[in-house]
């Protein structure tokens, strides 16, 4: 199983999943947090954080993942309370009007929560509703690869929003 | 001359016990050697007269690699996924056996001289002339054996470059250049070799797209959305300056519910779930 690691975050990719794992430029105040995303597709280079660019590429049994790390000035607010990156969803978890950009057929489900005391969101994109019942348990296998590790100390504080 | 004849003596008897030891070294070195199934003569001959069960029985084969693999014995179908790092330390995995594009794999390396003529080919990607959609990947070998700097010095900006070691052993790759092309709808290796210039690199993918298109009856649907990627992030930019809406604009960094969505009593209730979910 190939392994990423990069910016305190790991994952054991499953069988045809491609990932990458990076920080974008900072820009002025705005501190670059890290940014994992993973599909089972071919990634473009300028994909944006959220899929942008990549999600009208997908095909039926396609999937996309994106786990999003924001600034630490984020821990502990309400958004963020819950505790632990989610390793199981359901396929009622799909909808599919939670979609950063909403196209035909698909169906996406986004999680705020802090794993390791860090503050993240995990948004997972389904090619087909229809099939999220194969597609789901897939997502599954990644989400169970993954681990994050704790915030490095000293790290800058950062717009709490990206 | 009683003197002579011992002294001769002597001399043809220590003779003779070096002759008898190198004999026998020589024989326990054969012995060896037709352990290990490499011996003189035909060992499955004398499989049966070594043929009782045993750890040390009969001849045992041992594999015997000097240098690259040969073309017939590489494995030139299969195109597993690469994983690595980026020259800047960010970590990358392509599946180039997924997705229904080609993906054009070019192992290169940083010190050598026929590289550089590859790099600096794809500091022009507009020259490059690649089927639309083949997707280009840059394969060097990993932080162990190559200076990231370096790499990122010679990559262009925007190049996929995928730094690791053991995609080069994947691949079985016996040298830089190299190059690689994996059809994503087969999932398998369509192609491999060295080119002197990319053009002829090119003209090879050109001719693998005809031939794949002439066994497929359709190619994954793009959706029509209108602009995408970076076109659209641009234009989102735009929609946001003509609204007044600058970099840094508090509107952009909610510190509360009540920023995102008004006050409690002009919202809906909340999720039961503990965790919000939000599109």
């Amino acid at each position: 199983m190939p392994t990423l690691f990069a910016h305190g975050i790991e994952a054991g990719l499953p069988s045809g999943f491609e990932g990458r794992i990076f920080k974008r430029q900072g820009s002025g105040v705005e501190v670059a947090n890290a940014v994992a995303q993973f599909s089972t597709f071919a990634l473009p280079d300028d994909v944006g954080d959220f899929g942008g660019g990549a999600v009208t590429s997908m095909g039926n049994d396609d999937i996309f993942a994106v786990l999003f790390e924001y600034g630490p000035d984020s821990v502990g607010t309400r958004l963020f309370a819950h505790q632990g990156l989610p390793r199981t969803l359901n396929v009622d978890d799909f909808k599919p009007y939670v979609l950063r950009r909403g196209l035909t057929g698909q169906s996406g489900t986004q999680w705020f929560f802090t794993e390791s005391g860090r503050p993240f969101t995990l948004y997972a994109v389904l090619g087909s509703h229809a099939r999220r019942s194969i597609l789901v348990p897939r997502i599954n296998r990644l989400l169970a690869g993954l681990t994050v590790e704790p915030a490095a100390v000293g790290t800058p504080a950062g717009a709490p929003w990206n | 001359m009683i003197a002579l004849t011992v002294v001769l003596g002597v001399v043809v008897a220590l003779v003779t016990v070096l002759v008898a030891g190198l004999l026998r070294s020589h024989a326990d070195i054969l012995k060896a050697l037709h352990d290990l199934g490499a011996g003189v003569g035909d060992p499955v001959g004398d499989t049966t007269a070594s043929s009782t069960p045993g750890p040390s029985a009969g001849p045992q084969s041992v594999p015997l690699t000097m240098g690259p693999a040969l073309a017939a014995d590489r494995d030139s179908t299969s195109a597993p996924t690469l994983a690595g790092v980026t020259p800047t330390g960010d970590a990358l995995a392509v599946a180039p056996a997924r997705g229904g594009a080609l993906t054009l794999l070019a192992f290169l390396s940083t010190g050598c001289a026929s590289c550089a003529g590859f790099w600096e080919s794809f500091r022009r990607p507009e020259q490059l002339d690649l089927p639309v959609g083949t997707r280009l990947v840059v394969v060097t070998k990993g932080p162990e054996r190559e200076i990231p700097g370096e790499v990122a010095a010679l990559a262009a900006p925007g190049l996929s470059v995928l730094m690791s070691s053991d995609a080069w052993t994947d691949y079985e790759v016996p040298g830089s250049p190299f190059f690689v092309l994996v059809d994503g709808t087969s999932g398998r290796r369509v192609g491999e070799g060295v080119a002197n210039q990319f053009r002829q690199v090119a003209e090879l993918v050109r001719r693998a797209e005809v031939d794949a298109a002439a066994f497929t009856l359709g190619t994954r649907p793009g959706r029509d959305v209108g602009i995408d990627g970076p076109a659209r992030e641009s234009a989102n930019d735009r929609e946001l300056l003509d609204a007044g809406i600058r970099p840094g604009d508090p509107s952009l960094y909610p510190t509360s519910l009540d920023d995102l969505y008004g006050p409690p009593d002009a919202r809906m209730p909340a999720a039961p779930h503990p965790m919000r979910r939000a599109g």
